[in-house]
Order: structure tokens, then sequence, then C-alpha cells
């Protein structure tokens, strides 16, 4: 679940303040698939990253996964990100270091629980089985088409078993067919009992949402 | 994060900069390398002059003073009463009477067994000195050191370093062979003329035939002298109607190394003087490895912080390529501590490979060193078989300083890191 009451965001341009988000008041239950649209420079990616904990400079209150983000720790604040939340970039965000498989692994080795390397390296075997890039396991991102790209960082969004995907222009880079297979892929987690969050600029993302909702001149409106 | 999710991660950050990692690594490796070097040469030297000039830090060699107010003070003479005196003196813990044998002695041949060290017809002068037993005791593994009054053989123990000499320089010289390597002299009997001497009329008007047994080796004995036991040096006196001019030297054993200027100064206080030659020698050579190999470490200790310096701003610029790696870490689940964490691992990983191939390749150059040396250098007595010494502290110092060097360069790139915000980078 994710629920952002009265959030506020404001940046600077020198001395000018420029108010991007004006009072912002949103909810995603578990298991909906919620698109947010709007022209670009309207604040979606910012919405996303304060729903994602991943910023914390704004005003209101955000409660993610039911945990209140007020006055948590960086290090409370990353756990939650890597227990509770799943994100999904446009430009997919893969370390080029790793093959798929370690992409996918990722999040679990920055787990302080002692999990077992193999533990995750299966689990992670498992998520990229479910995007249907098994065979790919061991190529590196270079070797990879846009589409398995952003299949196997959907595949990194899932690994922890998140109660939350927060994605972000997801299909901006893919061509249409493959597009339709990730947004379809969305929709699967959603009816899974995840709850999803997309901000989009395309129309077909929207389709397959339950509910659209549009930013513009930072306030959201049905 | 756990360890070893930590060093997973900062390994394939590695992975995905080699180059970089690369760069890095040899910078650490040089600074490890030249560490490692510097501090082997410095030891392997320091351990070189101390076989040739092995001066024990406890002992202090007291000799009548040339001029003094001795007969005023007390001193002067050193006589049993002035040994009592030194021995009672605070921070002694023992002390040796010496005395030189004023009988001459001579060796008209060579041991049993060794005729081919030996030119044929020669006759050697032996200076000998009397000595306590127990100057030479630890060295004698519970051989025995008593005068043999019944005219056995006389137990003499020999400078260790004698052996060295004899090969590389009077073995030469003489156009004898070198003694067998690895051969045992201990128990070897030398016959000797005692009265004799080859100096023309200092032969006394009684000669008589003698031997000598070799008890032992040490390095409390002078290069170039016999000790036999002090009992044997007074009866050979008697016998020969020498008067009695005191002991020529009283060796003290002081306590500990720091007791030794405290009973110099003593000493000179009773009016007797110190022989300080070789242990003059020693120490001016220990001083001139010391200055030496503690330039060299600070210059290995400059060439570490530069290696730091290196890595400090090669990770600074990796960092800044890597702000997107990073914020993506944070979106993962990565706190800034982590995200320090990772790059300090980075760090350390590139320090103790560096140090690790630095190490290596100071022992590779110390050998091809030795090898060019041993071929160049001519055969000289104490000439070491290496110029370089590689305990096992010095090859753990060799990956432990590189990697706190390059950990404390990335002290600043790891605060960098921390501190990306993932937010603004990611949009």
């Amino acid at each position: 679940m994710i629920r952002l009451a009265g959030v506020t965001k404001t940046f600077r341009d020198g001395e000018q303040a420029l108010p991007i988000l004006r009072g912002v008041d949103l909810e995603v239950a578990p298991g909906e698939l919620v698109a947010i649209v709007g022209p670009s420079g309207s604040g979606k990616s910012t919405l996303l990253y304060i729903a994602g904990a991943l910023d914390t400079d704004y005003g209101g209150e955000v409660t993610i996964a039911d945990v209140p983000l007020a006055g948590l720790s960086p290090t409370r604040r990353a756990a939650l990100r890597n227990r509770a939340v799943g994100f999904v970039f446009q430009s997919f965000n893969l370390l080029q270091g790793l093959s798929a498989l370690e992409n996918v692994m990722l999040p679990g080795m920055l787990r302080r629980d002692g999990t077992d390397r193999a533990d995750v390296r299966e689990r992670a075997a498992d998520a990229l089985d479910r995007v249907g890039l098994a065979a790919k396991a061991k190529a590196p991102p270079a070797r990879l088409s846009g589409g398995e790209r952003q299949r196997v960082a959907i595949a990194r969004a899932i690994f922890t078993r998140p109660r939350v995907i927060l994605a972000d222009e997801p299909t901006g880079n893919l061509d249409a067919v493959t597009g339709e297979g990730i947004i379809s892929l969305f929709g699967e987690l959603a009816r899974d009992g995840l709850t999803v969050l997309v901000v989009t600029h395309e129309e077909r993302v929207s389709r397959a949402a339950a509910r659209v909702l549009h930013l513009h001149d930072g306030r959201l409106s049905s | 994060m756990s360890a070893r999710g930590l060093l997973w991660i900062a390994r394939a950050s590695l992975r995905a900069d080699r180059r970089g990692a690369i760069v890095n690594t040899a910078a650490a490796c040089v600074g490890a390398a030249s560490l490692v070097l510097f501090l082997a040469l410095g030891l392997g030297v320091s351990h070189a002059a101390r076989r040739m000039f092995p001066a024990e830090a406890r002992l202090v060699d007291v000799v009548p003073g040339a001029v003094s107010l001795g007969g005023v003070l007390g001193g002067g003479q050193l006589d049993d009463g002035a040994v009592a005196r030194l021995r009672a003196l605070p921070g002694v813990a023992d002390a040796w009477p010496r005395l030189a044998l004023r009988v001459p002695l001579a060796v008209p041949g060579p041991p049993r067994g060794l005729d081919y060290n030996w030119p044929p017809g020669m006759t050697v002068q032996v200076p000998v000195v009397g000595v306590a037993p127990g100057l030479v005791a630890q060295d004698l593994r519970g051989r025995p050191f008593v005068d043999p009054r019944d005219g056995g053989p006389i137990p003499t123990v020999l400078s260790g370093r004698l052996l060295e000499v004899y090969d590389k320089t009077i073995a030469p010289a003489w156009n004898v062979r070198r003694l067998p390597p690895g051969i045992s002299l201990v128990g070897v009997e030398v016959p000797v003329r005692i009265g004799f001497s080859i100096v023309p009329q200092k032969t006394e008007a009684r000669v008589y035939d003698g031997r000598l047994v070799l008890a032992g080796l040490s390095d409390r004995v002078p290069l170039y002298m016999a000790a036999v036991p002090l009992d044997t040096v007074r009866r050979l006196h008697r016998e020969y109607g020498k008067s009695d001019q005191g002991y020529t030297q009283v060796t003290l054993l002081a306590r500990r190394p720091d007791d030794v200027p405290g009973l110099v100064a003593a000493a000179r206080r009773m009016g007797f003087a110190v022989d300080e030659g070789e242990r003059a020698a020693a120490e001016r050579v220990g001083t001139v490895v010391l200055v030496t190999t503690g330039a060299l470490v600070l210059l290995a200790a400059v060439m570490c912080a530069l290696a730091a310096l290196a890595i400090a701003q090669s990770l600074s610029a990796s960092i800044r390529g890597r702000a997107k790696e990073i914020a993506v870490l944070a979106a993962v689940g990565a706190a800034p501590a982590d995200v320090r964490a990772i790059v300090l691992a980075e760090a350390g990983i590139i320090g103790v490979l560096g140090g690790a191939v630095g190490t290596l390749a100071a022992l590779g150059v110390a050998a091809l060193a030795d090898r060019v040396a041993l071929g160049l250098l001519p055969d000289f007595p104490f000439r070491p078989e290496t110029f370089f010494a590689f305990p096992a502290w010095i090859l753990l110092l060799g990956i432990a300083v590189p990697a706190a060097a390059a950990v404390v360069g990335a002290l600043a790139p790891a605060a960098i890191a921390a501190r990306v915000d993932p937010a603004r980078t990611l949009s």
C-alpha cells in the first residue's frame, strides 16, 4: 500500500523557488495498478522517488507498506527500500560489471540478515525465470536487448518479493511489442497482490491501469 | 550488509572498472614493493653488519687507564680488588677478568688432519689471553674449560669469525686450501711450543711442547687471539717468573643494555678506561645502517602516501563517473553507510592485491639483486649470501601498509559516494 498525504516539493533555482508538487494526496491499494500521467517536467518521477523513500526533501506525509517515512533514519529507509519496494527505471539502470543474474542478486547481497549466497542465487534465478530470461542469466547487460534488460530490471525489482513496485516510464525505451509484454507483466504483478504505481506519458500503459491519475500543475486529478 | 555481500559488490564494482582498478593496484604495488625491498635491505645489511661486528649490547670492556688518578681514587690497576669493586657496581650482572699471556707461544705445524690447510714448515706465533670460564661458558655447551695441571691439552676458545677470516683471507694468502665446508673443529688438537717466539731474542730460556684443544668458538674472544683458562695463564706466568701486573681487561655484563652508559661512566670515575673499539665500530655501522634504512623507509612511506593520493584521485574520478550506479545501489537498498563501506572495500581489495603483488615483486627483485651482487663482488670475509632479510612481519607489512594507505586514500571518495543524492541522480 502507498499513501501520500499533502505532499509538497519545491526545487530552488538560485533565489527562485519552483514548486513542483503542491499538496499531492494519493492512495494505492495492494493489487492495484495505478498509472500517473503527465507532461515531461510535471514532477511524475519526483513523486515516484518520494513514494519510494529515495527523496527525503519534501513536505507532507508518506506511508509505504504500512511504514510511515517520517523520522526514519537513512539506514532504516534503505532497509525499507530493500525489503518492500522494487524500482523499475526507463533506462533499466543495470550495473554493467554484473551479469543478468548478478544484477538480480544485488538486493539480496545488500541484506544484513546473513542470507546464504547460494540461496540468493537460487531466488534470483527464479525471478529471472519468472520474467522469461532464465536462459540469459549469465549474459552481461550489454548483450541483452532493450526488452530483455527491462525484464532483468523487473526481475531485480521483484527479487525481494516487495509489496510495492514503482516504475518510471518503464516502456519509454522499448518498441511497441516489447512494451506490451512489459505492461502485461506489471498487470500480472498487480494481480499477484502487489501495489504497482507507474508514471508514464504513454497511453498504452495507462490503458492497462486500473486507475489513471493526471499530474498537472503540481496536483493529481482523475 | 554482510561482509560477504560487501566484498561481492566491491569486487563487482572493480570488475566494472577494470582499467581504474589495474592502475590503482599498480600504484599500491609500487608503494608495497619499495617498502618491502627497502626494509628487507636495511634488515639484511644490518644482519651482515652484526656478523662482522658482533658487539653485544650488554658487554663493557674495562681496561686500565692510560693516565689516571687511580692510585688516589682506588682505581688504576685491574687487580682482584678492582674486579670485586666493578662487580659490585649497580647494574652489573657479572665481571670476567682477562689476562694476556706474556709467555710466547707458537704453533709449529698444522692440527692433526688439517695438513692441507697449513703451509709446509710454517710456524705461527699465537697471541693468547686467559679468560674467566664464565665469559665463554655460553659457547662451550658444557665442555670443560679448566687449566690441565697434569700437562694435558689446554682447552682453547677461538673467535667464531676467525674461521671466516681464515677461509676468505688467510688461506688464499698462504695459498692453501680452505677448510672443508661444514667441518666442526671442536676437539681438534694443535701442537704448540710454549716459551718459543718467532721474534728474535724473545724466546724464553725454557721451551717445551704442549697441545691446545679447541673447546669452542665464541664471539666474545678477540678475533686474532686464542683464549685459554685464566688459571693456565697464571700458572705459565708463575712457571716463567712473570710478575703480576694485574688483569689486562675486565669484561662487565650489564643486567640490561640501558645500564651500559652508567657502567661506562662509573668505570671511568674509578680511574679505568673503557675499550670501545669494537663497540664503537659496531655502533657506527649500526647507525649508518639505521640512518640509511630510515631514509629508504621514509622514501617508501612517501611512495605509499603518493600511491594513496593517486588512489584517492582515481577513486574520486571513478565515483563521479559512477554516480548513477551508486544511485541504483541506493534504490535497491544500500544505505549511505553501505555505499561508503563498498568504496572503502574496493580500496582495501586494491591495497591488498597491490601489496601482495608488490611484495612478490620485491622478493623477485631482491633475488635478482643478490645474484648480480654475488657475481660482481669479490669473496671477502663475512660477505653475506644475501643482502636482504624477509621475516614474516615485513611480508605482512608489505600487504598491510598499502591496504591501509589505499583505505585512507579512499576515505574522501567514500564520503563523496555516500553523499550521492539518488533521487536527483536518477531523475
